[in-house]
């Protein structure tokens, strides 16, 4: 099928050795090499058009009429992206698997090695960084970044009936909110240690954009709160995010993950900490200025970092659920009722754990996808590695509410002849698609 | 007969059609151009391009029947080829494979496929790349300490930190749980300069990973702060040694910043010398160079060079312009640090105030001090 190919007969000065069938590498002309190795030094780039005015990609959140917001930690920006019609796919059609069996399928096999072969290098030189679900085409995107130095290559990518295209950010009406680091009072200097807030955490809600974020010198706890359509400066909140102790202890938390959430027709902000609890505020009390303490409703346990911090209604009992993936073990689920029921810590008391509080609904479930996004009420999709394989990423779906696929685990009804107390087998020819 | 007449003339071209790798005159990078083929032909592929030229990462391998995608670019249609600019630029030491296949044309003499595979030399140079400074620098740390910095003396790359660094205990093997996972590596922009942060949850008293390991560090014991050379740079390279910083661990300081126990050592009118602040204990390095500001009598900034040094308990401003005589004011910021996190206006985790209390304060601190012809000892306030 492959032809070696013909030695060129011209020996021009700006062509470049002789090709062969196995990767031979080209005798670069001295300034080549020299412009090449600077450019590595330097570690600047010239970014690609497909990422248009990102500098990085990182976390995503959809708002109104197809609004992707991006948080972008090097340019220091939340960017928003106004897609059109042309921009997304519907999947209308797409397999999703069978429910009733617990059968995902999967979506991409070998996600990140597609990834990498898109953007021009290697599986290991990649990292996806977020991954959410267009509402209305079922369309999953997501933020990737090629290299892992000072300067690298965001991507924003769109899966398409299997197949990953690039979206091309270069001519979709743009705007963006810069996210302010402390006005520099101080002397301007040449090698100052630069600030940088890293945005952990972009959502929409109800014409407000919030952004969390982690200092890499102030031990800072800043929460933005900017007003969609971006104006400017003026329509961002900041606020500080103290956490109480006990009744004991007052000290600042920066948010890792967070979530607004009605409850009883009041918005909620639902954040975890850096240092693992799961805390409540009410969206009235995150005002500009303020410094604002969450209510403690929980922990998620030592060591751990929340991955994706998500609802989702539950087919069978038609109940809300907060899940949080974490990466050190498995999802913890509460129920969105006991969220808003459970007090807060008390005053020299222990976090209620116990069947008053939290403890009466929150169960500890075994997924362990890098990513997750609900797609529909009966599946999400993930991120996952493949058992088998040390770097093999794949992206599938997982049916809703247990988060279990038959393929993963062992069960009866595995075995065609095994025992079927639950009628999966009247199942079995059952396909759920877009 | 077969393949597709275009031409009065079936044309046999003498010369193949040929891959080449050119350099972009553009700007940095390479592409790929088809070269050697007739008009006719470039007619005939014109609007097949994107199949006729086609760029991919040689060694992807498909894992199913979706083989992995094609890398994106700009096609141009030339007087004798195509040429194809990729997005995103082809990366050093990567094996990639380019594609001709003219079959689309159907025109006879043009069977087969062209294939042309080339990688661009990395650049291979010696390790040179080490860790060149640990703040704080002092080798007697506080219990409750908050954060390192360490610099490099190059770019580095992300995602290495968890793996290679370590506070070890004295008898030289890791201390588990001391060091905060944090979400996303917190580097500066140059990514010469991490932080490591030591675990909140067990440094905030009462917080539950608090109440079940306890303090990161024990007071009286002695740690190493350790750096596998396994660290690598944005070259791929990796330390050129490793590198450890011993300390001592002394008691907790739970205490705001003290501003009235600066020293304050003003400079003379007409001169370029420093204006001196010394503190009774080690500040943040990083936030030493934007929590502190100096104004003049007219009330603005002053510029100059800023120096720290005696375990980061000295801070030194060198203006650009010579002293003028009159009433100055150092301005605190209230989000400076200390090495444990406290404030000039509370401690790391202070004492829990009722929502009643008086509303936090923010205001910047002011330490007056004034220029004279003569030196004058001020005390700050």
């Amino acid at each position: 099928m492959n032809v070696p190919s013909a030695p060129a007969l011209h020996s021009r000065r700006e062509t470049l050795g002789l090709g062969a069938k196995s990767g031979v590498s080209l005798a670069l002309a001295e300034s080549f090499l020299g412009a090449a190795s600077a450019q590595a030094a330097s570690g600047e780039i010239k970014l690609p058009r497909s990422a248009g005015p990102l500098r990085s990609a990182g976390q995503m959140a959809f708002g109104p009429d197809s609004v992707l917001f991006v948080g972008d930690i090097t340019g220091a920006a939340v960017h928003a992206f106004a897609l059109r019609d042309k921009d997304l796919t519907p999947q209308t059609g797409v397999a999703l698997g069978n429910f009733h069996n617990f059968e995902g399928v999967d979506l991409v096999r070998g996600l990140d090695v597609k990834l990498a072969a898109l953007m021009g290098t290697t599986y290991d030189n990649i990292v996806i960084n977020d991954m959410v679900v267009h509402p209305a085409t079922k369309q999953v995107l997501l933020s990737v970044e090629r290299g892992h130095g000072p300067s690298v290559i965001p991507a924003i990518v769109k899966v398409n009936r299997g197949r990953l295209e690039l979206l091309n950010l270069d001519g979709i009406p743009h705007t963006k909110a810069a996210i302010q680091n402390e006005p520099a009072e101080s002397a301007r200097l040449e090698f100052e240690p630069q600030r940088v807030y890293a945005i952990t955490d972009v959502k929409y809600y109800n014409g407000e954009v919030f952004v969390t974020g982690i200092s890499n010198q102030r031990f800072a706890s800043t929460l933005y709160r900017i007003r969609y359509p971006f104006t400017g400066q003026k329509a961002t909140s900041t606020v500080e995010i103290w956490h109480p102790v006990h009744g004991e202890f007052e000290t600042r938390a920066p948010i890792i993950r967070e979530l607004v959430r009605e409850i009883r027709g009041e918005p909620h902000l639902f954040a975890v900490y850096g240092c693992t609890p799961l805390v409540r505020f009410p969206l009235a009390a995150l005002k500009d200025g303020a410094h604002v303490r969450g209510d403690t409703i929980g922990e998620l346990g030592y060591g751990s970092n929340p991955l994706d911090m998500l609802t989702f209604n539950n087919p069978f009992d038609h109940k809300d659920y907060l899940l949080v993936t974490i990466d050190v073990r498995g999802a913890s689920q509460i129920a969105v009722a006991d969220l808003e029921t459970a007090p807060a810590e008390q005053t020299g008391g222990p976090i209620d754990f116990g069947p008053g509080g939290l403890g009466r609904t929150q169960r500890n479930l075994p997924i362990r996808a890098e990513h997750m996004a609900i797609l529909n009420p009966r599946w999400a999709v993930v991120i996952w590695r493949h058992p088998k394989t040390a770097y093999r990423m794949d992206l599938g779906t997982l049916m809703v509410p247990y988060f279990f696929d038959r393929r993963l685990g062992m069960a009866e009804m595995n075995w065609p002849d095994g025992p079927d107390p639950f009628q999966y087998r009247e199942h079995r020819n059952e396909t759920d698609h877009i | 007969m077969t393949g597709q007449i275009l031409a009065d003339r079936v044309e046999v071209p003498a010369i193949q059609p040929a891959l080449v790798i050119e350099p972009n005159p553009s700007g940095a990078g390479w592409r790929v151009r088809a070269h050697n083929l007739s008009p006719a032909i470039v007619a005939a592929v014109a609007e097949y391009a994107q199949s006729v030229l086609r760029v991919q990462v040689a060694e992807a391998e498909g894992l199913d029947d979706e083989g992995p995608p094609d890398m994106p670019g700009d096609y141009e249609i030339l007087g004798d080829g195509i040429r194809f600019t990729p997005q995103f630029p082809f990366e050093q030491g990567v094996p990639f494979r380019a594609i001709l296949d003219l079959r689309v044309a159907g025109l006879p003499g043009l069977a087969g496929v062209r294939t042309r595979e080339f990688l661009l030399p990395r650049e291979v140079r010696a390790a040179d790349t080490t860790v060149s400074q640990v703040f704080p620098s002092g080798d007697v740390l506080p219990e409750n300490l908050l954060r390192f910095y360490v610099r490099f003396s190059n770019p580095m790359r992300r995602g290495w930190a968890e793996d290679h660094i370590a506070i070890l205990g004295p008898d030289g093997r890791p201390v588990p749980d001391v060091l905060y996972r944090a979400p996303i590596e917190l580097w500066d922009r140059s990514m010469t300069c991490l932080t490591v942060l030591l675990d909140p949850g067990r440094l905030k008293r009462g917080v539950g990973p608090n109440r079940m390991l306890g303090a990161p560090l024990e007071a009286g014991g002695r740690y190493t702060l350790a750096i596998a050379s396994g660290m690598l740079d944005a070259c791929g390279r990796p330390l050129q040694r490793d590198f450890k910083k011993s300390f001592c661990v002394s008691k907790a300081v739970r205490q705001p910043i003290a501003i009235e126990e600066w020293t304050v050592a003003p400079p003379t009118t007409g001169g370029c010398d420093p204006l001196e602040l010394t503190f009774p204990r080690p500040l943040d390095w990083a936030e030493l160079y934007h929590g502190i500001a100096v104004a003049s009598p007219t009330g603005l900034p002053m510029s100059g060079r800023i120096d720290i040094d005696m375990g980061e308990t000295r801070w030194r401003l060198t203006p650009d312009a010579p002293w003028q005589a009159g009433a100055h004011a150092i301005r605190v910021a209230p989000a400076l640090e200390d090495i444990c996190g406290n404030t000039p206006y509370a401690p790391f985790d202070g004492p829990f105030r009722p929502a009643e209390a008086a509303p936090r304060q923010t205001a910047t601190r002011l330490v007056p001090f004034a220029v004279t012809p003569i030196t004058v000892l001020a005390a700050g306030q």
